[in-house]
């Protein structure tokens, strides 16, 4: 899987990691480790889609492509917002139930009515971000381990729209939001091109702006954040606050694409969210991963769900091997051992130029902040 | 002095306490209600809410409103907290408890225990192997094996088909899938190309029969579980020009697709059928029958009919309540996944649709008596009895005879 042998990683010397993930950081034009694993993430996927016509006649078209691509669209969205949490050493663990939360206000307020998509959906994405920025304050504030309290604002928020629908989300779905999944524009689903929108907005938001590397620092190490003078607390806050944001907007897609709403819609997402966010090569300590590589995570483990599906087995076999590939994909894609880096070309530079017996460098050596 | 007003004081209480409660007493004894305990699974769709709503419609319609003291615990679709809320209702001395069970098993133990404390336990749709529960369920009445041959006729005996299944490990799945697949195999020319599990939901449905779609462009038949409305939705999302049979259970959008002329002219048809919410409300009043002393139920197992609304009987109903053999209702009445099987005449004419939206009795109505022949179900291992023999016809079809051989 890789052109290397682990020997050899070991010997590379630590520099080249830091630099390069600086130089990935500041400018979009130099290809760093983390934009080898995500060209790594997007070529092992295409590569899938065409493989599998092995598998399926119906495989390898453009037709499977646009499906997969619709179907990965919630986790898509999703993990801008965890990938974010991810990046500042949190995790959100209620991006599931705020999502449904999203989904159950855009069935209710929408409805036909073509002016309420407009003062719905800020409405809607300003109340999944408050969600967000609650989960915020307890895991600044109140000092509460992040995963504690998004699970516990999840039970909260979950046990209020339970008493506020009695059990069934009342509404009508949007026809707007529908025909975003429905019709085209320029050949394509008109969601893709929104989708395609999102995507340069939240990799400029991540990787290219002040607000997205000070997230960086407070990841890497929120104590040297706080010393610079970064105001650490209220970007933690932000990134939840993000989170939200996307739940809910991934929520609202969802009422589109399944012109429908349950209490138990986002349910489903929540694992999907941190495996692409972790797939795409980010530290799941924080300070490391960029958002195009979640989108090759997410592409990347949808595509694997279809062709698996198609192979006819039992269930358990098709669990069985979706955790196992998953297993290897993150192995292949580790940034210190694998395709990623070794297609770096300046880890070739430095692997060859290495002494023998040259100090190991320990993984992770950025992204550890506990 | 003060001792002696003290003294007064605590006799005129005490006096005034005896008398208090002599009172009451009597008027508990007067008008003693029975304390009847509804433990929902709660997975959050449409299908659960209105079993609830039935049951708590029946509750209130007189002269069950005097009746009944009904308490509602929603202990969520894990067993141990289902557990916990049995232990609790059998410590409140419950005279009787009608639940949605999670698991045919699990809750065995603490039912028995419920049993020997006095404690009636009427089980609806899904059922326990303990013997001495009641259960009130569809689940025998052949689900799987009527849709499937319905399926097998409508392609000619041979095609390529999909099964969209249920939650994994699900007893009541297992049961519908070994039905259906009892028919499939009758048939070479029926191939499974691909069977997945939908979850019971809609949106999963969706999801997994889409998957399933990019894999299997040449599917010609879909045979379904609940959450067909999003198999065809996916389906319909998938822009082919001809369509095919789906069978599937009672939602709402299904049936109305399955008169939509649109459809129909691309080639949709199909059968819907399965799990009926009203199964909740006949199991409430074969309880109270057997409370107030009106029946002497000898056997545990009690069969509800399966639905069976084939394409050409599907019948939008103008109104809330049930004429003409009406079976759907129109789109802007009810969201697209309520389950339309609300109604049952004879067994239950004290239910509107509004009853199932509501929980709100229906204006005017008094509880019917039902009839004095109730249907027993057969007994299925795994299903309703721990180590029985089925009978041999255990897949025999009721509903549909094969028209192709």
């Amino acid at each position: 899987m890789t052109k290397t042998s682990p020997s050899e990683h070991a010997t590379a010397a630590p520099v080249p990691e830091a630099s390069a993930k600086a130089t990935a950081a500041r400018s979009g034009f130099r290809i760093g480790p983390e934009g080898w694993t995500t060209l790594a993430l997007f070529g092992l996927t295409v590569f899938m889609i065409l493989a599998s016509r092995l598998i399926s006649s119906g495989f390898g078209s453009w037709q499977q492509a646009q499906a997969i691509l619709l179907l990965s669209s919630f986790t898509i969205v999703l993990g801008f917002g965890q990938g974010l949490v991810i990046l500042i050493g949190g995790l959100d663990l209620s991006v599931g139930v705020v999502m449904t939360l999203g989904g159950i206000l855009a069935y209710r307020w929408i409805g036909t009515s073509l002016v309420a998509l407009f003062w719905a959906i800020p409405c809607i994405l300003l109340v999944t971000g408050c969600v967000g920025a609650i989960n915020g304050l307890g895991a600044t504030l109140l000092r509460l381990p992040p995963f504690i309290m998004t699970l516990a604002t999840s039970l909260i928020i979950y046990g209020v729209f339970l008493g506020f629908t009695g059990g069934q989300p009342r509404g009508v779905a949007s026809p707007a939001l529908t025909s975003a999944y429905t019709s085209t524009f320029a050949g394509l689903p008109v969601i893709l091109w929104l989708l395609l929108i999102f995507i340069i907005l939240a990799t400029l938001v991540q990787s290219h702006s002040s607000f997205g590397r000070r997230l960086y620092a407070v990841g890497t190490s929120p104590m040297a954040a706080y010393i610079a003078g970064l105001p650490v607390r209220l970007l933690i806050v932000a990134a939840y606050a993000i989170s939200g944001a996307t739940s809910g907007l991934a929520g609202i897609l969802l009422v589109g694409y399944a012109t429908g709403a349950t209490l138990t819609m986002g349910q489903s997402y929540l694992l999907p969210s941190v495996a692409a966010v972790v797939v795409g090569g980010a530290s799941i300590l924080g300070g490391r991963g960029t958002y195009l590589a979640t989108v090759g995570g997410a592409l990347l483990l949808t595509t694997l769900s279809t062709i698996i599906e198609a192979l006819g087995l039992a269930e358990g076999w098709r669990t069985v091997i979706y955790g196992l590939v998953i297993m290897l994909a993150l192995l292949a894609l580790r940034e210190n051992m694998g395709i990623g880096w070794a297609l770096t070309p300046k880890f070739r530079n430095t692997a060859s130029r290495s002494r023998p017996g040259g100090a190991g460098h320990k993984p992770n050596k950025t992204g550890g902040n506990g | 002095m003060i001792g002696q007003y003290l003294k007064r004081g605590l006799l005129a209480f005490s006096a005034a306490a005896a008398l208090f409660m002599a009172a009451h007493g009597e008027s508990k004894a007067q008008d003693k209600k029975f304390k009847i305990y509804l433990s929902l699974s709660y997975s959050g769709n449409d299908w659960q809410t209105e079993a609830a709503n039935i049951v708590k419609a029946l509750a209130a319609t007189p002269p069950y409103d005097k009746l009944v003291d009904l308490r509602e615990v929603i202990s969520g679709t894990d067993v141990q907290a289902q557990i916990s809320a049995y232990e609790s209702m059998i410590a409140d001395k419950a005279d009787g408890v009608i639940s949605f069970p999670v698991s045919p098993t699990a809750l065995n133990r603490t039912i028995r225990k419920g049993c020997k404390a006095g404690v009636l336990f009427f089980m609806y749709d899904a059922t326990v192997t303990e013997p001495c529960a009641y259960n009130v369920s569809y689940i025998t009445s052949g689900f799987g094996e009527n849709t499937a041959q319905a399926l097998v006729n409508m392609l000619g005996g041979k095609g390529i088909i999909f099964e969209n299944r249920g939650v994994p490990g699900n007893s009541v799945d297992k049961r519908h899938v070994l039905g259906a697949e009892a028919i499939f195999k009758k048939y070479p020319n029926i191939h499974i190309v691909a069977t997945y599990y939908g979850m019971w939901s809609a949106q999963t449905s969706q999801q997994e029969t889409a998957k399933a779609l990019i894999a299997h462009p040449e599917v010609t038949g879909i045979w379904s579980e609940y959450g067909e409305e999003g198999v065809l939705k996916a389906v319909l999302a998938s822009k082919r020009s001809e369509l095919f049979p789906i069978t599937g259970e009672d939602s709402n959008a299904f049936r109305l697709a399955l008169i939509d002329p649109a459809l129909k002219a691309r080639g949709f048809t199909g059968a819907s059928s399965g799990s009926p919410p009203a199964t909740a409300g006949y199991a409430f009043k074969i309880m109270m029958e057997v409370l107030t002393k009106k029946r002497n139920l000898a056997i545990h197992n009690i069969e509800y009919p399966l639905p069976w609304v084939p394409a050409d009987k599907v019948k939008v109903c103008p109104g809330d309540e049930f004429e003409n053999g009406c079976n759907v209702f129109p789109k802007d009445k009810v969201t697209d996944s309520f389950t339309t099987e609300v109604f049952e005449p004879v067994l239950l004419p004290e239910l509107t649709m509004k009853t199932a939206l509501t929980g709100l009795p229906k204006p005017g109505a008094t509880i019917q008596p039902l009839p004095a022949a109730l249907h027993p179900a057969p007994l299925e291992p795994g299903i309703n009895c721990g180590h029985c023999e089925p009978p041999a016809d255990l897949y025999k079809l009721t509903k549909v005879q094969p028209a192709v051989h």
